[in-house]
């Protein structure tokens, strides 16, 4: 009788019930406090994240083997608890319809056709074939990835040079980490970030260059909310970023004058004595000519260049000064740049004169990007040969085809072109097949157009991806689909060495195979199976990656394993065999020594070039790109899949700029413009700030129109691209 | 298959090429669909657990050594509650929050509870750059709570958490118009609103919720404020810059920061003008409820000027008219309630929801106005007829009174008394005169007396001339909105001005052809034909009816200016939001 009158009073109040109980919480065990009923986990596994080079731990929520939720790892070293949204949404791009679910081929009426994985890789092997046979094998290229683990990177690399006798192969990494590859190798003798991410905690001085780490890197930008030290943070960007609204000295300059100001106040340092001397004659060679170099960037010569006031210079130097722990980070300010390697070297020898380097919260430190940038950089046979070996050094050669057992023969002797090299070799008619692997060239390479002009040349261009949508893909004639993050195995190594595991905790849809898999399917078909039979797996890539690693800076034979380094909450670079690497986090040089063969770092340096692309009247403003939101990553082939995510960043292409300029532009808030360059022209919305300053404009990298005005030049050594000025007018949309 | 390295040439990087050649292998054996198989196979299984078992503590949650400081040490004592903290000075941004409440609380795909806002201002010099997370306010006289028509919003006596009751909620989405912060969210697919409730469940348990756990930064916690000192911080007006008045409805959650905002300080989206959802239920529902309380009013004004054999017909026609246009208002508002299974519901909130009121109040129109017309029908001549007619006006004009205050309870300017009682009650004019009109062309045509044609030419004067009286008012003072289009500051009422001429545009244009083709320029050729006195029947009958159609398109399109136009007070938003 209550029940009834219950469920009577329950028609005209009811408390709950099913729509009640769709959001019910209820205790997840495993640590997780409450969870949402219909995604409790009857288990759960630690995996590191696949989107940005921090390397955050996350705990996936796993019903019987399938993940259905996640949190970050509370323990893990690098986020301790946290993630930022990209992380939190990480399995929700998994979902997407725009899926790629089956390879598709190009058919005769130029449309994208699904087609059966045999045909689609006799039509690789064939297609390619025939373009080798008939202009050489060289003339088929690969593009690989910062994205995928590096068992995959490795067997890319190894397949394409070794098995398929290609000669070029570069990466994605070459648009963001090739300049601080190139300024480490040449002043350390190897590409060796030093740091662990606890310098952000024990630092008392934090330099950040060219880096808005709270949108960039929003896990490490909470290590720098951690430090008990009340540093001071000092960020030198052009904008008034999220960053440098947190900073206690914001030096807002010129673009590109920061390689000016670092010897300005290099030279600052010096005339005050404010060096280490010991450091520098034990550790070091080259000051002497550093000091006389540095000589002419004067007060005045700096304070021109840079727009800031002397005194805010000097105080920078001072500050450098009263540190005892100074830590100096740079980001893509410094290495998109036409002069990046030598504005990093400029950070580098702020930190090797001062004696900040080797010790806890100190070190000259470059913030990766991608999730697997080092992986890319130590492993993906590209740049250099499999583990930081080089391919014009016979022995490392020898060292390689031994490890492998593969005939020395095999290694080419020469470097393989970079990335603009390659995308010039097309244009050529050098290069007439291109394999791009898990990136998006069309929509992130530097001169959109041009580069899209270029592509469209190739006589054969496959895209294995995740998404069939990629603006690559859409120009592709043969589209492999690819498993991705969540849905294979193998190891990320992140911005301070971390190695950390990731794991298969989703079917792949359809058709999908893992990267690895296509590639032990495309090395089959080849006919180069045999080359790479213990290549089975990517815990036994793994292995040879240990015996690549043997003897070099990067050694890491002494780690046992993927269940090692899970246990382990991430293993750091170096573990050499027999090294207990149980310490969560080391750093490098902490001896003085360093990778050149006299154990020392060099002091590199050289006159500071003027933009190659200077405004005038009719192109009166800089353009500026960056990341735009801490919820978009790059091309936003993922991003762009989770809805919440793309809530969380504007629907429009959004032009920051001054609004002294919009004023006398007449361009009110909100309003469309025309951005042109010599390029091209687009449009976007108005949105009037004094965090630009005048005759600079600001554009987010993740639209796809962004490169359309970018300008196609390069740093001389590391040839990466200079995404981050180049002259564009402004005009209000008629 | 074709043996792919039979026109491979030698891939070797040696220069005595000759000397290595590739192992020629079977092509179809080794990717044979064997291999391809084999492969697919593997990339279905799942071997994590397998290979990684993890060894959990099930006792405390592990986050807890993180977020135990963030969260009060005591429950909350008398005249006290739970609030959220935000410390701006630590908010960078991230949003991680957003994307936290999203998973541990189940949402569904397009769902956000939490939002991040973005303040700007400062000199050339000193820009600032202020993220503002913000989520429910749970503030001490909650407008949802008081709007919503069915009870389904509680504030617990205790904690102060304004929780929503999801299997209560008929989706009438009353309080996602009355919360000022945009807090409760809809959910179309459900039908029902749905908002955040501080993870109430959580905190029972001792544990943080799932933005306060998230955080990387720590910027929001949870803390025990005073009522009083709500209620005293709302007086000086002490909230945050930008965001709506926290005497509405005072908020609890207290911003803190070291920080002295600039007096510049605005939201990053402060000039962005993006129009709101229309809810086309509502607008039919209040121009028909509107029309047919209007027409019953003109109807029985009219009753003077006819005599008395004309009377009963007429009146039986009309009244059945307006009834049906207020039957079919009805039938539109349920169309906009989530779940109109549970209509019933709304009696609920008498006490305190003006939707409770205006839904029985036109719930008690309808049933006088069914009444009145049958006894049209039934018993034309009964004595009591006139006063039922006029008790069927009052209570409609009750209902429309009630469909007033709902929408000057939001405390939007647009919404204003002053401007929703003038628009709807000269809608009732209007269309009220309208519909007359056509009722009595409709009586002239199916009534066959001689003397028709005299007197409908007389009525036809008075009509022509109320209509364009009444129009013309309306005209002048929809259009007197676009007088803020010239106050300097960006005002409620220039953004609504703004709306209709920016992305309205259209509708607006058609708005104003609309009532001027209706409401005057066909009128008066009416007048004109009347004067003449050379017209015909069947063509005043199409004049009239496309009269009518244009005034109640005309009606509709500004009722549709009303909710699309009208800027809602929010928190502040984030670039290009």
């Amino acid at each position: 009788m209550n029940a009834l009158l219950q469920s009577v009073l329950d028609i005209v109040h009811q408390r709950s019930g099913p729509l009640t109980r769709e959001l019910l919480l209820e205790p997840g065990e495993f640590g997780l406090g409450q969870v949402p009923s219909k995604s409790k986990p009857n288990s759960t596994t630690d995996m590191v994240c696949g989107y940005c080079a921090t390397g955050c731990s996350l705990r996936v929520h796993l019903q019987d083997d399938v993940a259905t939720n996640l949190t970050p790892a509370t323990e893990y070293p690098v986020n301790l608890g946290m993630a930022c949204p990209k992380g939190w949404e990480a399995l929700t791009v998994l979902n997407s319809p725009e899926r790629a679910t089956t390879p598709l081929l190009r058919d005769e009426a130029g449309r994208l056709r699904p087609v059966p994985w045999e045909q689609a890789i006799s039509t690789f092997v064939d297609r390619f074939g025939q373009i080798q046979a008939a202009h050489g094998a060289e003339s088929v290229a690969f593009l690989s990835t910062g994205q995928m683990p590096t068992e995959e990177m490795a067997f890319l690399g190894a397949l394409a040079k070794f098995g398929m006798g290609m000669l070029h192969g570069d990466g994605n990494t070459r648009q963001c980490m090739a300049t601080a590859v190139v300024a480490y190798k040449q002043a350390f003798g190897f590409d060796a970030p030093p740091y662990t991410y606890a310098d952000f905690e024990e630092s008392d001085v934090i330099v950040l260059v060219g880096s808005n780490l709270c949108l960039t890197h929003p896990i490490m930008w909470e290590r720098v909310m951690r430090n008990p030290h009340s540093p001071e943070i000092i960020v030198i960007d052009p904008r008034m970023t999220e960053t440098a609204m947190n900073a206690t000295q914001h030096l807002a300059l010129t673009p590109k004058s920061d390689q000016s100001m670092f010897y300005g106040i290099a030279r600052i340092l010096i005339e005050q004595g404010w060096v280490n001397s010991e450091y520098i004659d034990q550790s070091t060679t080259g000051f002497d000519e550093f000091a006389k170099f540095v000589t002419q960037f004067t007060d005045e010569r700096v304070a021109t260049e840079s727009g800031l006031s002397v005194e805010q210079i000097h105080r920078f130097a001072r500050t450098i000064h009263e540190g005892e722990r100074v830590s100096f980070w740079w980001t893509m300010g410094v290495n998109q740049s036409h002069q990046g390697v030598r504005t990093a070297q400029a950070i580098i020898n702020l930190a090797l004169m001062t004696g900040n380097i080797g010790r806890p919260g100190t070190g000259a430190n470059s913030i990766t990007g991608q999730c697997n940038a080092m992986g890319s950089r130590l492993f993906s046979n590209t740049t250099n040969l499999l583990g930081g070996h080089d391919f014009t050094n016979p022995d490392h050669r020898e060292k390689i085809a031994k490890v492998l057992d593969i005939d020395v023969s095999r290694i080419p002797s020469e470097n393989s072109l970079p990335y603009h090299k390659i995308m010039e070799g097309i244009l050529r008619g050098k290069i007439k097949g291109l394999w791009v692997i898990c990136t998006n060239p069309a929509h992130s390479w530097i001169n959109q157009k041009q580069c899209r002009d270029i592509l469209e040349r190739l006589d054969f261009l496959v895209v294995q991806d995740m998404y069939h949508s990629t603006e690559t893909a859409q120009m592709a004639d043969l589209v492999l689909p690819a498993a991705g993050w969540g849905e294979k195995e193998g190891t990320f190594i992140n911005s301070e060495r971390r190695i950390g595991v990731i794991k298969k905790v989703r079917r792949a849809p359809g058709e999908a195979l893992s990267d690895f898999n296509i590639f032990r399917l495309v090395a089959n078909a080849w006919g180069c199976g045999d080359l790479f039979a213990e290549w089975s797996s990517p815990a036994a890539v793994f292995q040879i990656l240990k015996r690549c690693s043997l003897g070099q800076p990067c050694d890491i034979s002494g780690i046992d394993g993927y269940q090692q380094i899970d246990a382990a909450g991430g293993i750091q670079w170096p573990v050499t065999t027999g090294r207990d690497p149980v310490e969560q986090e080391r750093r490098l040089f902490e001896d003085g020594r360093f990778y050149h063969a006299d154990g020392r770092a060099k002091f590199l340096f050289d006159e500071p070039r003027s933009l190659p692309e200077q405004t005038n009247e009719r192109y009166p403003f800089l353009l500026l790109t960056g990341r735009g939101s801490a919820s978009q990553w790059h091309t936003q082939t993922r991003t762009k899949q989770s809805a919440v995510l793309r809530k969380l960043y504007p629907e429009n292409l959004i032009l920051e700029l001054n609004r002294g300029d919009a004023d006398s532009l007449g361009i009110r808030p909100n309003e469309s413009v025309w951005i042109e360059s010599q390029r091209g022209r687009i449009m976007a919305k108005a949105f009037p700030t004094n965090a630009v300053q005048r005759g600079q404009v600001f554009l987010p990298m993740h639209e796809e129109a962004t490169n359309e005005l970018t300008f196609a030049v390069f740093d001389p050594y590391s040839h990466q691209p200079a995404y981050k000025s180049c002259a564009v007018g402004v005009s209000r949309f008629t | 298959m074709e043996t792919a390295s039979t026109n491979r040439p030698d891939v070797s990087h040696s220069p005595h090429r000759e000397e290595t050649l590739l192992p020629i292998v079977d092509l179809s054996s080794s990717i044979g669909p064997d291999f391809i198989s084999q492969l697919l196979r593997e990339q279905r299984q799942l071997t994590a657990v397998e290979q990684f078992s993890q060894v959990h503590g099930n006792g405390v949650p592990s986050q807890a050594k993180y977020y135990s400081k963030l969260l009060p040490a005591t429950p909350p004592g008398d005249g006290q509650q739970y609030a959220f903290e935000v410390d701006l000075d630590r908010c960078s941004g991230c949003k991680a929050c957003v994307t936290a409440c999203h998973s541990l609380n189940g949402l569904d795909d397009h769902e956000t509870w939490r939002d991040v806002g973005l303040l700007v201002g400062g000199t050339a010099t000193k820009p600032i750059m202020q993220h503002v997370t913000t989520a429910c306010h749970h503030c001490l006289e909650p407008g949802c709570m008081s709007a919503c028509p069915v009870n389904a919003y509680e504030k617990d006596p205790v904690t102060g958490i304004v929780k929503h009751l999801d299997d209560q909620c008929f989706g009438c989405q009353y309080c996602t118009l009355a919360c000022p912060y945009d807090v409760p969210k809809y959910h179309a697919g459900k039908g029902i609103v749905r908002k955040c409730d501080m993870c109430s469940d959580r905190l029972a348990v001792g544990e943080a919720p799932a933005c306060v756990q998230a955080c990387p930064h720590e910027a929001i916690s949870i803390k025990v404020v005073d009522r009083q000192q709500v209620i005293d911080d709302a007086e000086a007006d002490h909230f945050l810059p930008a965001a709506p008045d926290p005497q509405i409805t005072l908020p609890t959650t207290r911003f803190k920061t070291s920080r002295v905002f600039p007096r510049n300080t605005l939201p990053a989206d402060y000039h962005s003008v993006n129009p709101q959802h229309p809810h086309w239920p509502l607008i039919v529902m209040l121009v028909l409820t509107q029309l047919s309380v209007g027409a019953f009013i003109v109807g029985l004004l009219l009753e003077s000027l006819l005599d008395g054999s004309s009377v009963e017909s007429f009146r039986r026609l009309h009244a059945t008219s307006a009834l049906g246009f207020g039957l079919l208002a009805l039938a539109a508002s349920t169309m906009h309630l989530g779940r109109p299974q549970y209509a019933f519901r709304a009696v609920l909130g008498l006490g305190h929801s003006w939707l409770s009121r205006e839904i029985v109040a036109f719930g008690i129109f309808a049933g006088t106005a069914c009444l009145y017309a049958a006894f049209c029908w039934l018993s034309p001549t009964s004595s009591f007829q006139p006063s039922l007619g006029w008790s069927v006006a009052g209570t409609g004009l009750l209902g429309v009174f009630c469909s007033i205050m709902i929408y000057v309870f939001t405390g939007r300017e647009f919404w204003s008394f002053g401007q929703t009682t003038t628009k709807f009650m000269l809608t009732g004019a209007v269309l009220g005169v309208a519909a007359t009109w056509l009722s009595i062309l409709l009586f002239e045509t199916v009534a066959d007396q001689p003397t028709h044609g005299l007197f409908t030419s007389h009525i036809t004067f008075r009509l022509a001339q109320a209509l364009i009286i009444a129009m013309a008012a309306k005209l002048i003072f929809e259009f007197s909105l676009f007088r803020h289009l010239f106050t300097r500051r960006m005002s409620p009422l220039k953004r609504s001005a703004q709306l209709e001429i920016g992305p309205l545009f259209g509708a607006t244009t058609a708005r104003f052809a609309c009532g001027v083709l209706g409401g005057i320029v066909m009128p008066l050729f009416l007048l004109n034909e009347v004067t003449s006195d050379r017209s015909t029947a069947i063509p005043r009958m199409i004049t009239v009816a496309m009269l009518f159609t244009a005034c109640l398109v005309g009606e509709l399109l500004e009722r549709y200016q009303f909710f699309a136009a009208c800027a809602s007070p929010r928190m502040p938003g984030r670039l290009n939001a």
